[in-house]
């Protein structure tokens, strides 16, 4: 049966801790197990040397003043309160003397031998307490037998403590690992929860919802920050969409409505058996095509907007770009006698499509070519502003766009009164203006270089784009 | 000239199938693009006719195809999605050359037949002839009956696209995307001006003019 976790054990954050816990765990656990063998080492050889030197000088004892000099040494060491504990035993291993009743040590061979044994002492309310102890045993030079102890309690004990030590420490790292864990899992869920909350409203169709950025600058405000910055650009889009839709609805339909109100005259006329459709129908034929360039328009529009970026932008010299689109429209110009100037500066970079910059530069000149009369100038200039980015200018000495309509002008789809009856105006600058915002610029109209005679004020388009 | 038609949408592919008959070619068309496959699998054709998103199989697959099959014939992509990438998508899977719809017929019947020029001209030559007219393209030089005619290299770029295809039409489209390397149209015809000048340069002091504009399609060069 699977049991089902409160959600904070299912955090990602909480496994994660659940394994550093193990992991300090087990190298706690690592390393106080070192200390305890270091120490409880320490211990039994402290013990042991002492009892090796007792039993090195009672030795020395016998071998210069006999058994019974041992004899009176062991009652002397026991009445001065050494903590040994003594026995000396005859050559066949009956008790001749000691502290203890009977050797520990169980099989004797001859050779110094260790035991580990334990004593059992009376405490002071007369209750038995059982020590551990070592000791020695061996043969003396004629054959008695002599064994030396000594209580390993108080080392014991000590070791003891640090084996206590140890586990409370391995205790406590595991309860505060799984507090720690469990407080830093919750707040970091608590931003996930906030996080995910944002993305299900969004998801059911809430607009406006942000994440909170809490100005921690860590990588929760990180996250929010491009959540948010998502959102808005989704946002943006989807009105951009909106808009494109409407947009179209509103330019398309009023060309499409006079079509077919032409289609049906036409219609009308032949069926009355009076006139010819020609002429009619090569009125549509043009309506048609402006219809179409006007969608086309709308359509590139709406995908630079969208894409929100112009696509496979490259490096190149703003300068070369200039050269090809003059050298495009300066026949045109003077077959049009309009004096066409053009003025590049050297060695500037600029980063963008190539093709789309191209065809917003020919889109300005366009209007800049339609609007100028015969004996205008036109002048394009690339140079690079004080703030680095750099600027592609186009000055006409055409009639110029009030400055109340300027703003209008690049907006999609407007048309200004004056340029009601040229066909295919409109679109122009609002698609350049489209193209220089996917490349990080704008567009940005003045006034022209002022009324000479009948001719002016002039309009300045100036295409700015960020420096590469 | 025997051209595929794959084209999903039935009454244009009806228009484009008269259209062309009434040229004087020869039309086969398939209507999805499996239908397209095995139409070409089965015929040679000079020029293919591509519709790029159709039912079954779309045209850059179908192309792709045929390509990995070692099929060289012209292909004519035609869609409705013209933006640079589209374009570089339609020439990378195979195509010769791409038309965004809605078109017009001029357009489509003069790159018809620019592709199916092209495929003829398979060895390189160094000198064109069209007439009277001589182009040394080492040299970069022009005679016309012997009179050298100067020109600035974009005029000769230019006079040498109106040479290889010599007797067609071709649009004022088609010269911005092939000669000035332009993808799209611009409002003005500027390439007008830039003809009246190579026509001044190549037809003055002549009795015949070789450079004709063609009503409603573009320009043609005649020998």
């Amino acid at each position: 049966m699977a049991v089902k976790l409160p959600r904070i054990f299912r955090t990602a954050p909480f496994r994660l801790t659940l394994l550093f816990v193990l992991l300090f765990a087990s190298a706690a656990f690592a390393f106080l197990a070192y200390i305890y063998v270091a120490t409880a080492g320490e211990a039994t050889r402290r013990t042991d040397q002492e009892i090796g030197r007792e039993m090195r000088s009672l030795v020395d004892v016998y071998d210069r003043a006999g058994i019974d000099a041992v004899n009176q040494s062991l009652i002397q060491r026991a009445a001065n309160d050494k903590p040994f504990l003594y026995l000396l035993l005859t050559r066949d291993g009956r008790r001749i003397s000691g502290s203890i009743e009977e050797s520990p040590v169980e099989t004797f061979a001859g050779r110094p031998t260790w035991a580990t044994f334990q004593v059992t002492d009376v405490d002071a309310v007369g209750g038995e307490v059982k020590h551990p102890a070592r000791g020695l045993q061996q043969r003396l030079r004629d054959g008695e037998i002599l064994f030396v102890g000594a209580d390993a309690g108080e080392d014991e004990a000590y070791v003891a403590r640090v084996v206590r030590a140890l586990w409370a420490s391995v205790a406590l790292v595991v309860l505060l690992g799984f507090a720690g864990g469990l407080l830093v899992s919750r707040n970091v869920s608590r931003t996930m929860v906030d996080l995910i909350d944002v993305v299900e409203r969004v998801r059911n169709g809430e607009q406006g919802v942000r994440a909170r950025v809490r100005g921690a600058r860590d990588e929760f405000d990180e996250l929010a920050q491009g959540v948010n910055e998502m959102l808005d650009r989704l946002e943006r889009s989807m009105q951009g969409h909106k808009h494109a839709g409407d947009a179209i609805a509103h330019d398309l339909r009023s060309p499409l409505t006079r079509l077919r109100a032409r289609l049906e005259t036409a219609y009308l006329d032949v069926e009355a058996g009076k006139g010819d459709a020609t002429e009619a129908l090569a009125q549509a034929l043009d309506d048609t095509d402006g219809v179409l360039k006007t969608f086309g328009a709308v359509l590139s529009i709406a995908r630079l907007q969208a894409a929100g970026q112009a696509p496979n932008p490259t490096l190149f010299d703003p300068a070369d770009l200039a050269a090809d689109i003059s050298e495009l429209y300066e026949p045109f110009c003077e077959e049009k006698d309009i004096d066409y100037a053009a003025e590049t500066a050297k060695d500037l970079t600029v980063r963008g499509n190539r093709e789309f910059l191209a065809q917003a530069l020919a889109n300005i000149l366009d209007n800049a070519v339609k609007y100028t009369p015969a004996g205008g100038a036109i002048m394009l200039r690339v140079r690079r502003r004080s703030s680095g980015e750099v600027e592609l200018s186009v000055t006409d000495t055409g009639p110029g766009v009030p400055e109340e309509d300027r703003e209008r002008a690049i907006q999609r789809f407007v048309r200004l009164e004056n340029s009601r009856n040229e066909p295919g105006a409109g679109l122009g600058l609002s698609l350049v203006a489209a193209v220089a915002e996917a490349h990080g610029g704008r567009l940005e109209l003045s006034e022209g270089p002022g009324k000479v005679g009948d001719m002016g004020p002039g309009l300045r388009v100036a295409f700015i784009l960020p420096r590469a | 000239m025997r051209i595929l038609i794959v084209e999903d949408d039935a009454e244009a592919a009806d228009a484009m199938a008269r259209g062309l008959t009434e040229a004087g070619h020869q039309c086969v068309r398939g209507g999805d693009g499996e239908q397209g496959l095995a139409a070409a699998r089965d015929g040679e054709f000079d020029v293919m006719v591509v519709d790029r998103m159709m039912p079954k199989m779309d045209g850059l697959t179908l192309v792709g195809t045929l390509r990995r099959e070692g099929d060289r014939t012209p292909v004519l992509f035609l869609s409705a999605l013209g933006e640079v990438g589209d374009r570089v998508d339609g020439l990378q899977a195979g195509g010769d050359d791409y038309l965004v719809k809605p078109y017009a017929f001029p357009e489509l019947i003069a790159r018809i037949e620019a592709l199916a020029r092209r495929r003829d001209t398979g060895s390189v030559h160094t000198l064109l002839k069209v007439g009277e007219l001589e182009m040394d393209l080492i040299g970069r030089t022009v005679h016309r009956s012997g009179k050298m005619i100067d020109l600035q290299p974009r005029e000769f770029q230019l006079l040498e696209f109106m040479m290889r295809h010599a007797g067609q039409s071709v649009t004022r489209t088609m010269l911005l995307e092939k000669v000035w390397h332009y993808h799209f149209d611009p409002q003005t015809n500027v390439i007008d001006v830039h003809i009246s000048r190579l026509r001044s340069k190549i037809d003055k002091g002549f009795d015949r003019p070789m450079l004709q504009t063609v009503r409603g399609a573009g320009y043609r060069l005649d020998a």
